[in-house]
């Protein structure tokens, strides 16, 4: 971290939320991960939450449709064999499955009632 | 498919260690993400198991129960999506693990699982995989929901809207101050800001030291640097700053160092000043220097935070500087006024009425319900008025178990200081009762109501009296504000004033800044150090008055850190280095001259923090029992020097068990702490300033076992203090209700035994001690033992050579104790300084306990007179603190030799003809039964400190390159040792009176021929003084502080010039002499086997061009001959012409 820190930062920004952090590496294949592969292209920055420093942390990737700019908060985007941002994922609802929607009309719910 | 699995699971279990450990060999290998032993391995495991108790559980609830239904309705709408029909959580995880180990097992499965059935087949190894992908899943949810939280707050922060006009203003102007009040998020979040815009080298001071620590921490986890060193702290004894440190938070005084090395502070591009509406002292000062080192850096950004108090001051003293005004982020508070009636208010002499504050909690009592939570806190002047309210209100508290009371203030043990933090169970409140140290220094969430006494205690400076005062005093508005804000940090809350609303409007606006308040000598001697010119045109951005600069100029004189010039002196530029008080430096340069370095480094870091004698334990009998053999009746520096040396000794022996053996001694350990770090940096000052030799520093010595054990041993130790960091602050302890009725007053034992009852029930197995382990890393246990072995049995004659040098490192804090003192109780002794009569002895004092000490031995006192007593052992208190609260108080005094004492170190020595009346310093009167006597004991005392000084200032490197030889300081500590113990002469001591001082001189003698003819050369009794007629006392002046025969005496003027037979003991001279005549001859001649004019080889050489040698060349007028001899030689010379005269 402290020599990469030393070139101009390349940050991430969800286009969605507005999150914004420093990342790393862009693809599939983040460095020093072994046997772990990512199913989609990803935004990723070391772990700063774990003094391990091969620890990797995903912050985001492209909507599979609209290719925005989401991050993986589950506000933004969702991952279902690809990744979708919400906008998407509401327009095309009926097309996931029972529990995603039944998952999100629970959220939306509780946030509704922690807003009034 | 079921069955198979059920078959293959009789022979699989999931809890054996050893079918976990058959996979721990294909997921977790070495090269693995995630490597067997590792905290994320144990993790998994125990995910696993959670992982599959759910599965299970889901699998009973139903399988399948919508599988299926969502067929067949994709051609709903536009775009078809591709997604699978059957739902699966894996779907979700945009993770996958697959490595050549795995493909295997899963693949060719069938057969090799029915082979070797002990292993795991295919179905173990995808179900294991599957639960990784979820663990992987599971984790990288946690972390980015960390970032999320982290990066929602940070946007929350009032501060964030201004961000890019922030950077904007940083970019375009030198200067920018920025105005926020509490919660604003100034302190973290503009550092940060500037960093992500590219600035770096940031710099950015806090008046406090554990601010730096815990804003260091706040701003690295922030900025997502939690485990790099992109942000550091440094502070005295610690620092986390590498070269890849871009943010450093530091201590105010700290940078004012800096800049003392690095004048235009190139190692950074921004300085941030924080919190510089506190107008603290080295805030004030740094400040003034920022500003003019502006000019010498156009490049440098400095930015002043503070609270929305006096924002123009600071904008205008940086020529109008922008101002960047944010809003702080506080809940509505009500504001209650309460008076308090006149019956209830406190008397000067009685205790505090604590019904006022009882009304205010049975009001809460009654007003809110127990369930709405919310604490309660009370701000009192000082620690009496704290323990006062806190009997009372522990007293409803246990009545009515709804609150539990405690007590904070800076003299509590860290550990009573750190309650104040833990939570209250339900339905109860805490009540803290704190000093003003609650209004900024300590933050405690969770305070929905305040009480305000409206006054506190200040410390002030009296520069007359030349002593240190606690009053009480009103608070200001600004302070009233800010206790009020307290209510109102996490909702909102309510605030009662116990005065009245026309008083608030009577405040003043701002509290009286430090500046104003205190003793300058560490002050004007840093401005002199850093060359800033004359203290009294220095632009201040509030200028101390005059009087106060010039009280610190005569100061630093009479300790002679500033010559007559106001220049410098040698010993003044070391004093200016050194972070520590005048008085206590100077020990620290006098010690290294002698052998005395152990001990004397080991007292200047003992008085240079907080005692750690615990005042709660004082009154505790066991305590006092446990502490009895530490206590030195010599005074209390060396009661401290024992402690600590004890300490030291257990430390080497028990290691963590010191911890145990000063809470049942009542010790904060916490001080021995910062007493051995200070130490080794005062070492380590004196060693850079070559005033100690460095030791020979063979990398920890030993062989390479030896060393090998020793590096592994920090490498644990390192791996210890990072665990600990990891760990810190993440857990607060629920109270529980009895916490405040025993707490504070508990006997040692007991507190030992509930302490440690505490500890393992916690069962973290964390017993090494966190302070243990960073100072084993910070010293060497061993070598600081040898040290500390040097000081522990000092011999009688080093015990009275330290007193001396404490007393002139001390010097002119001395306390003489009053005459009548023997007829008086313990508790009455009364003392008198130069400047203020009638100070008493701290009751922690030794002193106080054991006063007969300093008493006047009656069998030695042979009475002359009505108020004259005479005996050889007067002795003086010389004191570190002078401190009015109630009453004045002295304390860390060391009782010295009162004759032996003055004559060496006082600044002004004057005498009578005969010697046998001294005055010193304007205020002591000596006087000596036998002329015989005094005139020995004077010209002694003369010689030793003619001697003494000329060390020292080879020592300090100012005479030559050469240092001190070894044999030459020996012969002049026997001497001093010699002349304090030995020195057996009678004597009255008392002080002037006010009348008495006034004619005590003769004045200057117009006719004063006589003396100017018949005095002898005495600039060969002290070389480089020349003896002239006084010009203001009269008599003469024969060295920068000895005036002899300017006491306006009963006795005649004449007595001067008559002469006595008298034979020199050591060359058997025998002649009449005048009394000066002698001290002369006394002076230069030395006993028989001494007299080799080359026996100072070193001392010679390295003065040969001073007058100090022994020969010197002297021009005979009647011979008219240039002759070269000693003075002695001189003198006989002379003497030869006198006689053929006659």
């Amino acid at each position: 971290m402290e020599q990469t820190s030393e070139s101009p930062q390349k940050t991430f920004t969800c286009q969605l939320c507005g999150l914004c952090s420093p990342f790393t590496y862009y693809g599939q294949k983040p460095p020093n991960t072994r046997a772990i592969v990512l199913l989609e292209e990803c935004f990723v920055t070391k772990d700063p939450f774990s003094p391990d420093k091969e620890k990797f942390l995903v912050l985001g990737s492209t909507c599979s449709l609209c290719s925005k700019c989401v991050c993986v908060g589950s506000d933004c985007s969702l991952f279902y064999t690809k990744r979708f941002c919400m906008s998407c994922v509401n327009k095309h609802l009926d097309q996931f499955p029972r529990q995603i929607q039944a998952e999100l009309a629970k959220k939306k719910q509780s946030s509704k009632a922690a807003v009034s | 498919m079921d069955s198979d699995r059920r078959r293959d699971s009789r022979s699989w279990d999931w809890d054996s260690p050893q079918c976990r450990a058959r996979l721990d060999e294909i997921f977790f290998r070495e090269q693995d993400y995630i490597q067997a032993g590792s905290p994320e391995h144990k993790e998994f495991w125990a995910f696993f198991d959670r992982f599959q108790r759910f599965k299970t559980k889901r699998d009973m609830a139903g399988p399948g129960a919508s599988r299926g239904e969502d067929s067949g309705r994709t051609g709903s709408g536009k775009v078809d999506l591709g997604l699978p029909k059957d739902y699966d959580a894996r779907y979700r995880i945009n993770v996958s693990v697959c490595s050549r180990d795995i493909e295997e097992r899963l693949g060719k499965s069938e057969h090799r699982s029915r082979q070797r059935s002990s292993g795991p087949g295919s179905q173990e190894v995808s179900d294991c995989r599957l639960a990784l992908l979820h663990f992987l899943d599971f984790s990288q949810r946690q972390s980015f929901g960390k970032l999320a939280k982290l990066r929602r707050e940070q946007k929350n922060l009032p501060i964030f809207q201004y961000r890019d006009r922030l950077v904007e203003l940083v970019r375009r102007h030198p200067v920018v101050v920025v105005a926020g009040d509490t919660g604003c998020g100034k302190s973290t979040q503009v550092p940060q800001y500037l960093l992500s815009a590219g600035f770096t080298q940031v710099a950015c001071t806090q008046p406090r030291r554990i601010a730096c620590i815990s804003l260091a921490k706040r701003v690295s986890f922030e900025s997502l640097n939690q485990y790099g060193s992109k942000v550091g702290y440094q502070i005295r004894f610690e620092t986390t700053r590498t070269t890849a440190t871009k943010l450093l938070f530091l201590t105010e005084g700290l940078l004012l160092r800096q800049i003392q090395q690095d004048r235009t502070l190139a190692q950074y591009q921004v300085v941030i000043v924080d919190e510089v509406h506190e107008r603290h002292l080295h805030c004030d000062f740094l400040l003034g220097v920022l500003r003019s080192l502006l000019a010498d850096r156009p490049d440098l950004r400095l930015i002043l935070m503070s609270a929305t108090i006096n924002i123009k001051l600071f904008s205008n003293y940086f020529s109008s500087a922008p101002v960047l005004q944010v809003p702080g982020r506080l809940f509505p508070i009500q504001v209650i006024y309460q008076p308090i009636p006149p019956e209830e208010q406190p008397s000067r002499s009685e205790k505090m009425d604590p019904r006022p504050y009882l009304r205010i909690l049975q009001g809460i009592d009654q007003r809110y319900p127990p369930e709405e939570r919310g604490d309660l806190l009370l701000f009192l002047s000082g620690v009496a008025e704290i323990s006062t309210i806190q009997e009372a209100c522990q007293i409803y508290a246990t009545h009515t178990r709804r609150w539990i009371v405690l007590p904070l203030h800076s003299t509590l043990s860290l550990v009573q200081q750190d309650k104040v933090f833990d939570i209250a169970p339900p339905g109860v409140r805490k009540c803290i009762i704190s000093t003003n140290i609650a209004e900024t220094s300590v933050t405690i969430d969770g305070v929905r109501f305040v009480v305000d006494s409206g006054k506190v205690k200040e410390m002030s400076f009296d520069p007359k009296a030349k002593m240190q005062r606690l009053q009480e005093f009103w608070i200001s508005r600004a302070s009233s504000e800010q206790r009020k804000g307290r209510a109102g940090r996490t909702g909102p809350g309510v605030c009662y004033r116990l005065y009245a609303e026309s008083d608030y409007d009577a405040f003043a606006p701002y509290p009286v800044p430090e500046i104003h308040r205190v003793a300058l000598d560490s002050l004007i001697l840093q401005m002199k150090s850093m060359s800033l010119g004359d203290p009294l045109s220095f632009v201040f951005i509030d200028p101390p008055p005059t009087a106060s600069i010039q009280t610190a100029v005569t100061y630093l004189k009479d300790q002679g850190a500033l010559d007559n010039r106001s220049e410098l002196t040698s010993i003044g530029s070391l004093l200016a280095q050194l972070p520590v008080d005048v008085v206590i430096g100077k020990m620290l340069v006098l010690g290294s001259l002698f052998n005395l370095v152990e001990p004397v480094l080991t007292v200047a870091a003992a008085l240079s923090v907080q005692s750690p004698f615990l005042r709660s334990s004082q009154h505790n009998p066991d305590c006092a029992t446990a502490r009895q053999p530490l206590h030195s009746n010599q005074g209390d520096p060396f009661t401290l020097l024992n402690t600590f040396n004890a300490w030291v000794e257990v430390k080497g022996e028990r290691g963590g068990g010191s911890r145990k053996w000063c809470r049942r001694r009542g010790l904060e350990e916490q001080r021995l702490y910062e007493m051995v770090n200070l130490r080794r940096q005062f070492k380590d000052l004196l060693k850079s300033h070559s005033l100690l030799e460095s030791e020979d520093s063979a990398p920890s010595g030993g062989d390479r076992g030896q060393r090998r054990e020793r590096l592994t041993e920090r490498r644990k130790l390192h791996q210890l203090k990072r665990d600990h960091e990891q760990q810190e602050g993440s857990k607060r302890k629920v109270l529980r209700l009895e916490e405040g009725q025993d707490g504070e007053f508990s006997s040692g034992s007991d507190t030992e035994e509930t302490g440690r009852k505490k500890k393992d029930k916690e069962g973290s197995g964390q017993n090494m001690d966190i302070q243990e382990v960073k100072f084993k890393l910070r010293h060497n246990v061993s070598r600081l033992q040898e040290a500390v072995s040097i000081s522990q049995d000092l011999s009688s004659r080093q015990q009275a050579l330290l007193k001396l040098l404490l007393c002139r490192g001390l010097y002119p804090q001395l306390a003489l104790p009053d005459e009548h003192n023997t007829t008086r109780k313990d508790s009455e002794q009364v003392f008198h300084t130069k400047n203020k009569q009638g100070v008493v002895i701290h009751p922690t004092s030794v002193f106080a306990s054991d006063p007969e000490v300093l008493h006047v031995p009656e069998d030695d006192t042979g009475e002359m007179g009505p108020d004259r007593k005479d005996s050889s052992r007067h002795q003086l208190l010389a004191f570190v603190t002078l401190l009015e609260t109630n009453r004045p108080y002295l304390s860390n005094c060391v009782r010295v030799p009162a004759l032996q004492a003055l004559l060496l170190v006082a600044n002004s020595v004057d005498t009578n003809a005969d010697c046998t009346r001294l005055v010193v310093d304007g205020w002591l009167e000596l006087e000596l039964r036998e002329p015989e006597e005094a005139l020995k004991v004077l010209s002694t005392a003369l010689s030793l400190r003619a001697e003494w000084e000329r060390l020292l200032l080879a020592q300090l490197g100012q005479s030559s390159a050469q240092g001190v030889s070894r044999k030459v300081m020996e012969k002049l500590s026997e001497g001093l040792v010699r002349f304090l113990l030995y020195t057996e002469v009678t004597y009255s001591l008392r002080r002037l009176a006010a009348f008495q001082t006034q004619n005590l001189y003769v004045g200057p003698q117009p006719d004063s021929e006589l003396s100017r003819t018949e005095a002898p050369d005495l600039s060969l009794l002290f070389p480089g003084a020349e003896a002239k007629p006084d010009p203001i006392k009269g008599g003469l002046r024969v060295t920068s502080f000895f005036t002899y025969n300017c006491l306006a005496d009963s006795k005649d003027l004449y007595s001067e010039c008559l002469r006595t037979f008298w034979t020199c003991p050591n060359c058997g001279l025998y002649m009449p002499l005048t009394p000066l005549e002698r001290m002369h001859h006394e002076a230069s001649c030395r006993p028989a086997g001494e007299q080799q004019p080359d026996e100072e080889p070193e001392s010679v050489k390295s003065s040969s061009s001073s007058a100090s040698s022994l020969t010197r060349v002297y021009h005979c007028d009647v011979c008219n001959e240039d002759l070269n001899l000693t003075s002695t030689e001189i003198l006989k010379h002379k003497r030869q012409h006198m006689y053929t005269a006659k």
